[in-house]
């Protein structure tokens, strides 16, 4: 209880405070993140301008200095990011005490390795010599080989990869030791038919037999390099309290040069069909099939001390090798590239600079920076799927050609000797994908006017927020059906039988193929290395988790319906047909030609964005045997939330459209109206549903008048009493500027009344030219026409002036800014034109009006649109299109909502402005002025600071709210909405669906206002759909375009209840409400206001007095003001739930 | 509703420390909670309006939101005949607007807790309202008069806000003219001012402050700021830019500060950053 409140305390806390303990609804591990970070915010924290002694500005400068201020001027765009990429370096380095850890913990299991017992010499396969705690870490398939093994002490055991040359970096420290077995444990033949892996693996056995009873060990599991299984390596870790720090990987390998280099042709075989299959065959050994990545596998054992040695002898003679190693590293690894089978490791950057290096084109002055950016450009210019690299020097004569690794492998990189292809296990998509990746770091790279440290390598880009649609393969073993159904036997041979890796290129291949023109790049995730205890046997190739794919869609052609093949006669027509399958039908098209096509169902905007599923599920169908129940599309679940309409689901493009026609369609109209007399000089529409981001866009509605009382004199409907309330119509603003003349009044009383003739004036010509019904008021008229209702407001461009002038008691003119200037300003200047502006992005990138209503209905429905606003809102998401970097432009609107939430969650309020470019008007220039300003006045500015071309200094959109501490509400559930949405749309097992980060933690909250659903106009918007439904006076049928009643406009009895609570009790509580159907309202007691204040009559409301003594100090009458709340909400209010005690202090 | 004498006599009115005297106050009779008004004679040292005669008002505190002029007036009457009711957002003195808006015309009030200034026919009401029992609350809503809230309530203005064209053409018409008239009778004010510095008949001009016309268009603030901007501008112009060697030599040194400056301010953003965890990359 007591901690429940100190919770709410904190939302509700107006003056900023140093608040210690944060509240929320989710969970314990965040609220201990939480706490941390408020405990840190409490230091002093506030970044103050620099005050440089005089004599420090201006003693003269030393030489050394002065180059060092050189540089950072010259180097860099910005001396900060160089200083950003040392501190990041500093984080990422092993420091010397773990260092110190790491080397006695190998040296204790290396002495351990060299105590290793013999064992008598048995059979591969009898394994009665190994105890029940171990197993081999081998899938035995096919189960019997030739060959004899017995256990003997290692020949060597020796550090290699990252740690021994210095580039390993935290987290996840992998320490690699490679043990040598004896070599008369091995045989030259042994490389056939897998029999060395199985020695190797049985040799692993036998070493984790006999550290599994050290105490010095913690842990001890197998897992398998790159996911390969048929290199196992044996996982330790230190026992005691660093168990998790880091991680020793033993690796065994045969002795070096034991087998022959050039048996490891990729053309050559050596998996015997025979053998694999069990069956008679008549092949000969050259007409075998090549297995080029089991080759490989092998070869790679031969030469880690080879590479290490190579390593070393580059990395030593450039000074800034392993730190440009590391940037590289980072940048992997918030791509999600480094982990896995085919990713490209740490092994591979480190391989790829020293190729830059050996060819020159970085040399070894250069920094680390440089090196990052040098790979970067080179990564983003070549093509290794195509023109492969190498880094022998000279390779011997049976070393193969970069032809023949080009025909076994997808992409090629070969090592030092000449035989291996480091990249033997990566697809041509991952590749493409890095290469992408690092065109999209150059772009923004030199960009001035983006954070690049920040873009570069410290945001993660998981697949789910990078990509536009995701699938999942969920049951993998149908793959072995794919394979059969593709026919890869020899394929699957070479692979020793992980379906999941041969069959994945074909695949890739194949949707390549069909999605073609739709789709930028497909991208698969890469499965993860297992781990399994060794007391268990090795998991199946089914068990690793599910295969995600992503598209990075092209927005205009990937909604096409259409796909247009080749003429009939042309040959390329087989082919098509073969592609599409039964498809595929002979179309005849408007230009007359005759050509083969293939339709996909489609009618609105949300079922054509869903184009790629068919797509996908209708090839792997055909093509590879997956059924569609095995795919989990994951492009448009979260869009549900803002799905509307009966036949034809929408999630609101359909709908904003004939809003936007309906409205040019008045537009017209009033321009060419005749009998004014004053000119309009410009009609400009000024509500979310003209720039298409309104959450739920207006319908067209066709009344039933007999569920409403009629106004006596106006005709217009009126709500009645008993019924329902009726369907809320919401009046869409349209501002319409008259031409300045001097027959304006210099008054602003009089203006108004002026106005207010004009709309009388306007409405008449509206109904006697165009037969529409309207109502006017001194402040607005509205229009009724096709079903909408407009509410054109009347503006005169020079009354925000008359408004801000007075003149005083000397006679002199004087101009003051006041408020309610600058609410007309923003009413009839800044809010047109910021319509306008981002219905110019609708334009530009189609799914951006989506991205606004999903945002905004998550505001909603966490209750916070009071505080974030529409045009905030729609500001944010604005950002994430114009400025999208490390990202692309969002291509669905499930994308564009994760990276809102992941801005939301972020972005550093406190030290940055956030910067919308609309139109691209500001300049690098513009930007650091932004920033100047912003810093040098950040107390007095709003807590989330954005800033437009047209309001660099102001942040007018934010200045209201949000307040400290909602924006940290705010920013703390959006982080954790993120989390659990992200898991909901990845794991395919979860329970809840994705509507589990609208539903608000209400717990929070001292009191909930139950509202009765049948007052709440918009029940049918809320998350939950409703379970019962009420009339609300609308008939089936289409609505007139003129003429007819004047229906019941923007009367919601919500709004108007919250905006009567917030007036009365505004000082005391604060409210919040979902407006889109929420029933229920919830309050936040101030506790600033439940503080006795001694009596003061400006400082009695709602308050009751308490007399001790002489003194008389008040406190809020909470139970009168619950029960006012029932009072003012008579007939709205279903009951008043008091949840704390809190006036009880 | 009222209270009976016989209650009144027994049972005492109460009164906090400021001299405020106590006044319970529910919204019908069904209610189970009560706010209570805080009621005290109308004294300040300056009032300079007659609306509140400083015998004849009371001065209320506490006024719940629901209670309209016309509701207070209806509770008030049993303490006496009352005259007028003011209500207000916040105590302060009144001032009476120039000229009678239309409704419609002026800012919609706050739905909040009011201020009420009460004046009663005569001053008997106010020390009968401060006597009332302490026990015995005023009702709000009555059976006679029920007091709408809630949706009744937002119907019943939903159903106000609207007017006719024509009533409010009207309205805008007779502000018009009234304001063409006042801007006429200022127009012709001025004329007059003007023709007074004319020579009368005898020659003779009277002088006053200022150039002819100054009335009719005030000096403006932005005005003022020009004309120095425009001299500070001038003087500008006229230096000289690194003519001298030791301007030159300033320049440098300058150049030399300001980089340092950056660092130092680079240097200190990056101890920020540090210091909040923002460089561990994941």
């Amino acid at each position: 209880m007591k901690k429940k409140r100190a919770v709410a305390e904190d939302t509700a806390e107006m003056i900023p405070t140093d608040s210690s303990d944060e509240e929320d609804g989710n969970g314990a591990p965040v609220k201990a993140k939480k706490g941390k970070r408020e405990e840190s915010a409490e230091e002093e924290l506030v970044y103050h301008p620099v005050k440089l002694s005089r004599s420090d500005l201006y003693r003269p400068p030393t030489a050394e200095e002065l180059n060092q201020l050189k540089e950072t001027e010259s180097l860099f765009h910005c001396s900060l990011l160089k200083m950003q990429m040392e501190e990041l370096l500093k984080e990422v380095r092993l420091s010397e005490r773990r260092k110190q850890q790491i080397d006695s913990f190998v040296q204790k299991v290396t002495m351990l390795l060299q105590t290793v017992p013999e064992s008598a010499e048995v059979e591969v396969s009898d394994l009665s010599w190994l105890s029940d705690a171990v197993k081999v870490p081998f899938l035995l398939v096919p189960s019997i080989t030739k060959g004899k093994f017995h256990m003997a002490p290692p020949a060597s055991i020796d550090l290699i990869g990252s740690y021994p040359l210095g580039t390993c970096t935290k987290p996840h420290i992998v320490v690699d030791l490679a043990v040598t077995i004896p070599a008369e444990i091995l045989h030259p033949k042994d490389i056939l038919n897998q029999r060395y892996p199985r020695k190797r693996a049985l040799y692993l056995a036998g070493l984790a037999q006999h550290l599994i009873s050290s105490s010095d060990i913690g842990t001890t599991r197998y897992s398998c390099l790159h996911g390969n299984r048929l290199r196992p390596v044996l996982l330790l870790t230190a026992s005691g309290k660093d168990t998790a720090s880091f991680t020793l990987r033993v690796h065994a390998c045969p002795p070096p040069g034991f087998f022959k280099p050039n048996r490891f042709h990729p053309q050559r075989n050596n998996i015997r069909t025979e053998w694999y299959t069990g069956m008679q065959t008549s092949l000969t050994e050259r007409s075998e099939p090549p297995t080029p990545h089991y080759n490989s596998t092998i070869l790679g054992d031969l030469l880690p001390r080879a590479h290490l040695q190579f390593l070393s002898a580059v990395s030593s003679q450039c000074s800034a090798f392993s730190d440009g190693v590391a940037l590289l590293k980072v940048w992997l690894r918030q791509r999600e590239l480094d982990q896995g089978t085919g990713g490209f490791n740490g092994f591979l950057a480190s391989m790829l600079l020293s190729y830059l290096l050996m060819t020159h084109r970085i040399s070894n002055t250069m920094t680390a920076y440089q090196l990052l950016r040098n790979s970067l450009n080179f990564l983003a210019s070549t093509d290794l799927t195509v023109n492969g690299i190498s880094l022998a020097k000279d390779p011997d004569s049976t070393a193969p050609s970069l032809s023949e690794f080009h025909s076994a492998f997808q992409v090629v990189f070969i090592d030092p000797s000449g035989h291996l292809n480091m990249c033997a296990d990566m697809t041509a998509c991952t590749y493409k994908q890095l290469q992408h990746e690092a065109s999209v770091s150059m772009q923004f790279w030199d960009d001035p006017t983006v954070d690049g440290f920040h873009s570069l390598l410290m945001t993660p880009k998981p697949m789910i927020r990078t990509s536009d649609h995701v699938f999942q393969l969920c049951e993998l073993a149908k793959l072995q059906s794919s394979c059969k159904k593709l026919n890869l036997l020899s394929e699957l041979m070479d692979h020793s039988g992980n379906y999941v890796h041969t069959a994945l290129p074909f695949i890739l291949s194949l949707l390549q193929q069909g999605l073609g023109q739709r789709i930028h790049l497909l991208t698969h995730s890469l499965s993860p290395d297992p781990e399994w205890s060794v007391e268990s046997d090795a998991p199946k190739h089914k068990a690793q988790p599910p295969l995600s794919f992503g598209l990075l869609l092209r927005p205009d052609l990937a909604v096409s319906v259409l796909e247009r093949g080749p003429p009939a006669d042309s040959p390329k027509a087989a082919e098509f047909r073969q592609l599409w399958g039964p498809r595929s039908e002979l179309r005849r098209f408007q230009d007359g030609a005759i050509t083969e096509a293939v339709l996909w169902e489609g009618e609105s905007m949300c079922q054509k964005q869903l184009v790629p599923k068919q797509i996908v599920t209708h090839l792997l169908q055909l093509h590879a045997d997956i059924p569609e129940s095995c795919v989990r599309y994951v492009g448009a679940m979260v869009d549900d939330v803002i799905k509307t309409g009966s036949e034809v689901p929408s999630t609101g493009e359909e709908e904003s459209l004939k809003v936007v026609q309906s409205y040019d369609d008045l537009s017209r109209k009033l321009w060419g109206l005749e009998g004014l007399p004053l000119s309009i000089t410009a009609v400009q529409g000024a509500h979310p549903a003209l720039r298409y981001t309104q959450v739920f866009p207006p319908v067209p509605l066709k009344l039933d008048y007999s569920f409403f009382d009629r106004k006596k004199d106006s005709k217009a409907l009126v709500p009645k009493e008993e019924k329902p309330c009726p369907v809320y119509i919401t009046p869409i603003t349209v501002i319409c500027h008259m031409e300045g003349s001097g027959k304006w009044p210099h008054n602003s009383t009089a203006i108004r009344h002026i106005r207010a003739a004009f709309h009388i004036r306007l409405g008449e010509l509206l109904q006697k030219n165009h037969n529409y019904t309207y109502r006017p008021c001194p402040k607005h008229l509205d229009v009724f026409k096709d079903g909408f209702v407009f509410r054109i407001h009347v503006a005169y461009h020079r009354e925000p002036q008359v408004l801000r002038e007075s003149v005083n008691a000397e006679g002199l003119l004087v101009v003051r800014d006041n408020e309610e200037a600058q609410a007309l300003e923003m009413s009839t200047i800044h809010k047109p034109l910021l319509t306008s502006t981002l219905h110019g992005l609708q334009q530009q990138y189609p799914c951006f009006g989506a991205t606004c209503r999903l945002a905004k209905r998550w505001l909603g429905a966490q209750l916070f649109s009071d505080d974030l606003t529409e045009d905030t809102s729609d500001l944010l998401v604005a950002s994430l299109f114009l400025q999208p970097s490390p990202f692309t432009p969002p291509g669905s609107p499930q994308a564009g909502f994760l990276r809102f939430l992941h801005l939301l969650s972020s972005f550093d309020w406190r030290n940055n402005p956030l910067v919308v470019n609309l139109n691209n008007q500001l300049t690098a220039a513009d930007y650091t002025e932004i920033k100047n300003d912003f810093m040098a006045s950040r107390e007095s500015l709003p807590v989330m600071f954005i800033a437009t071309p047209k309001d660099k200094k102001l942040s007018l959109w934010t200045k209201r709210a949000p307040s400290v501490q909602m924006l940290q509400r705010v920013v703390m559930v959006a982080s954790e909405s993120l989390k659990v949405l992200e898991q909901q749309l990845m794991d395919s097992s979860q329970v809840q669906d994705v509507r589990v980060v609208m539903r608000p933690p209400l717990d929070a909250y001292d009191v909930l206002i139950h509202l009765n659903p049948k007052q709440v106009p918009l029940l049918s918007q809320a998350v939950d759909p409703p379970t019962v439904t009420y009339s609300r006076g609308i008939m089936p049928g289409s609505a007139h375009s003129s003429g007819g009643a004047l229906p019941v406009v923007d009367y919601n009895p919500v709004s108007l209840y919250l905006a009567e609570l917030r007036e009365a009790f505004g000082d005391l509580a604060l409210f919040f409400c979902d407006p889109y159907g929420g029933t229920v309202i919830a309050v936040v007691w101030k506790p600033k206001a439940f503080i006795p204040a001694p009596f003061k009559t400006s400082h009695v409301s709602a308050r009751s007095v308490q007399v001790t003594g002489d003194e008389a100090n008040t406190v809020p009458n909470v139970e009168a003001i619950l029960e006012d709340f029932q009072v003012i909400g008579k007939g709205l209010v279903k009951s008043v739930e008091a949840r704390t005690e809190k006036w009880s202090f | 509703m009222a209270p009976s004498g016989r209650k009144h006599a027994k049972s005492q009115p109460r009164i906090i420390p400021g001299g405020f005297s106590v006044l319970p106050i529910q919204f019908d009779s069904d209610s189970a909670t009560q706010h209570t008004l805080y009621i005290k004679e109308h004294k300040v040292r300056a009032e300079k309006t007659s609306r509140r005669p400083l015998d004849r008002t009371l001065f209320v505190l506490n006024i719940p939101p629901y209670c309209s002029e016309a509701v207070i007036r209806d509770l008030f009457s049993q303490f006496g005949s009352v005259q007028s009711v003011e209500l207000r957002d916040h105590p302060g003195s009144s001032h009476e607007s120039e000229l009678k808006l239309s409704k419609l015309f002026t800012p919609a009030s706050k739905q909040g807790f009011k201020v009420g200034y009460i004046v009663f026919q005569n001053s008997s009401g106010i020390a009968a309202a401060k006597k009332h029992d302490y026990d015995v609350p005023l009702v709000v809503s009555t059976e006679q008069h029920p007091v709408k809230t809630g949706v009744q309530k937002w119907i019943q203005e939903y159903k106000e806000s609207f007017i006719q064209p024509d009533n409010l053409q009207e309205i805008v018409d007779s502000f018009m003219q009234d304001y063409d008239k006042r801007k006429e009778e200022e127009a012709e004010r001025q004329k007059k001012e003007a023709e007074q510095q004319e020579e009368d008949e005898e020659g003779w001009v009277k002088v006053t402050r200022g150039q002819k016309g100054t009335k009719a268009r005030p000096h403006s603030e932005a005005a003022n700021k020009r004309t120095l901007q425009k001299e500070m501008r001038k003087k500008k112009r006229k230096e000289l830019m690194n003519f001298y060697t030791w301007q030159h030599r300033n320049t440098q040194k300058e150049h030399i500060a300001e980089l340092r400056k950056k660092f130092e301010e680079d240097k200190q953003k990056i101890a920020l950053l540090r210091a909040q965890r923002k460089f561990r990359p994941y």
